[in-house]
């Protein structure tokens, strides 16, 4: 039984039969979503499985994951919370902000909510900010998985509102939900390209695909550089 | 020095022109409901928000609102949950009973078929000359169950007692009686749910209603996902709606391929004669989105939609009395003579 931490609040761990990421559980004895609860040394871990988490997925690509046990996180794109509960693992001193827009989709989250109160479930639409501006302050990461075309101007229209300067955009970029007929790899360098040359200061600092855990997925790690005036 | 009005989520601050903090009016923080429907409120209004990377925990403590970040968040964690239970709770808008009536709709008509055939399979084999199906099966067999049931005066008297059918046992007879009863109350639902979308509609989108009809009206929200976003498409788009779902039905189970969207179900269309339905079609639609556009910002019942589209469709009959003659020759290219369109 191993367990390693790869990065701030993410185990790589070994008991048995299973084997994979993880992240400590911050409602210990209760799962969320019918992951896989496993104990080790006194510590619960729930299983976090890349193919149903673009985050995971990058971190098992060896991305750096920048997010701290006291980060705030923006999280666009919550769906019913099931990245947002590993990310409310990783930083049991800090808070996600986590926005979705269909109401369908967000009742699981409220639910999930009432557990974890580093958790702020908000329903808006993230091309809108300003919608959310009353509520959400200064974030050091913005993750983001949206599935949905402009992914990166609403990228930048959040980072220019929330993200701190040397904060960090985490950025999941769907091809087909781009541009259905262009090939994935002008999609990617195309929303890579419109990231940088925004003047919202991005540095992409890596970029993988996400596959084969997501088709047609790359995963973005950029870092906000703003150059003092 | 002019200094700025800001709403946040606890309440209204005034910042200085270098974002300072010089007064606030902070709200109950004990009243979660109601720090909860206001941030409800304010999401709508995206005006005198707080300038791009202005920490809101800082000033809720500097207000005194809070006396440290955690409680901040503990604060904001409640009344954020909250609020987002009213968001979900608003969302069930007067579309969204539509649209889910409508998805009930065709459930019941998949449903209704599959069970009916189910029936007419099993009921088949006891009484295979009956010529009847769906409701009007379901109701024969609800009310007589075995065909030995029926009286000299019943006109499928004869066809029962000569039937070829094998004889139906007491067991076999409550159970397909229970069966098709159930069977019959799903044709039921289906119009009672009709009258529902009837009536519906006829209270939030009457122009719509009155234009498309209230059954294909509804099916156009269903297919945009609401009014408003109905009332944004361009008319153009409202005419072919529903064709593309018919084509990839068409292409995985060899279903009639489409040729028009679904407004074509509309009886002015419909009725019309081959040549003028394109041209019909396209004033439809364009009344459609007039009539969800008047329904979304106004309300108010607009009689002279339908006399206007009544007069357009007339001068287009006027206008094409006839059908097109048809060119025998291949219409090459070049040779068109710009014959009648
Ligand atoms: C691929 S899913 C996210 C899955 C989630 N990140 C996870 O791993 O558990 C994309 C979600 O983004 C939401 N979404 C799409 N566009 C959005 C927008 N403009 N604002 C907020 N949410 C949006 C969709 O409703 C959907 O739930």
């Amino acid at each position: 039984m191993v367990q390693k931490e790869m990065s701030d609040g993410i185990f790589n761990i070994t008991k048995g039969s299973r084997r994979g990421l993880a992240t400590k559980n911050l409602d210990p004895g209760a799962g969320v979503y019918g992951e896989k609860l496993v104990t080790i040394e006194g510590n619960e871990y729930r299983m976090w499985n890349p193919k149903r988490s673009k985050l995971a997925a990058m971190a098992l690509k060896r991305m750096r994951i920048p997010i701290r046990h006291d980060s705030r996180v923006l999280y666009l794109g919550a769906a019913s919370g099931t990245t947002v509960s590993h990310v409310s693992d990783m930083v049991p001193d800090g808070v996600v902000y986590a926005v979705e827009f269909s109401a369908r989709t967000i009742r699981d989250l409220v639910q999930m909510c009432e557990r974890r109160s580093n958790i702020v479930p908000i329903l808006a639409d993230a091309t809108h900010p300003s919608s959310y501006a009353h509520i959400v302050g200064p974030v050091d990461v913005i993750f983001q998985d949206v599935a949905q075309p402009n992914q990166a101007k609403i990228a930048i229209i959040n980072a220019r509102r929330f993200l701190k300067n040397g904060g960090h955009l985490l950025l999941s970029i769907k091809a087909r939900s781009v541009d259905t007929v262009a090939s994935p790899d002008k999609i990617f360098k195309e929303e890579i390209r419109t990231l940088e040359a925004d003047d919202v200061g991005f540095h992409v600092s890596n970029r993988q695909d996400l596959s084969p855990f997501h088709e047609d997925h790359m995963g973005v790690v950029a870092e906000r550089k703003i150059v003092k005036e | 020095m002019i200094n700025v009005k800001i709403i946040t989520w606890f309440g209204t601050l005034e910042l200085d022109d270098s974002e300072h903090l010089v007064d606030c009016d902070i709200l109950d923080r004990m009243d979660i409901d109601h720090l909860a429907r206001r941030m409800r409120e304010i999401q709508q209004e995206t005006n005198d928000i707080p300038p791009a990377g202005y920490d809101l925990c800082d000033a809720a403590q500097e207000c005194g609102f809070v006396s440290n970040g955690e409680e901040y968040v503990s604060l904001l964690h409640q009344v954020s949950i909250q609020a987002t239970k009213y968001g979900v709770a608003e969302s069930y808008t007067p579309d969204m009973r539509i649209i889910q009536a409508i998805g009930t709709l065709d459930d019941l008509d998949e449903a209704a078929n599959l069970l009916s055939e189910r029936l007419s399979e099993w009921y088949g084999l006891h009484f295979p000359e009956l010529d009847k199906n769906t409701e009007q099966l379901a109701n024969f067999v609800a009310t007589h169950g075995s065909r030995s049931t029926l009286s000299a005066e019943d006109a499928l008297f004869e066809k029962a007692s000569s039937s070829m059918g094998a004889e139906l046992s007491d067991t076999d007879e409550t159970l397909l009686k229970g069966f098709a009863q159930n069977i019959s109350a799903l044709y039921e639902d289906r119009r009672r749910i009709e009258d529902y979308i009837i009536g519906s509609m006829g209270q939030l989108a009457p122009n719509l209603s009155d234009i498309a009809g209230p059954l294909i009206g509804a099916r156009l929200i269903s297919m945009t996902g609401g009014l408003p976003r109905l009332a944004r498409l361009p008319s153009s788009t409202v005419q072919v709606m529903g064709a593309n779902r018919a084509l990839f039905k068409h292409l995985r189970s060899r279903a009639p391929s489409p040729k028009h969207g679904i407004i074509f179900n509309h009886p002015l269309i419909k009725n019309a004669p081959w040549w003028q339905r394109g041209k019909i079609a396209r004033v439809v639609a364009a009344k459609i989105s007039l009539a969800s556009r008047i329904d979304l910002y106004s309300g108010r019942v607009e009689l002279s939609l339908k006399d206007d589209l009544m007069v357009r469709i007339a001068t287009i009959e006027a206008a094409h009395p006839n059908p097109p003659a048809r060119s025998t020759v291949k219409s090459g290219k070049g040779k068109s003579k710009g014959g009648r369109r």
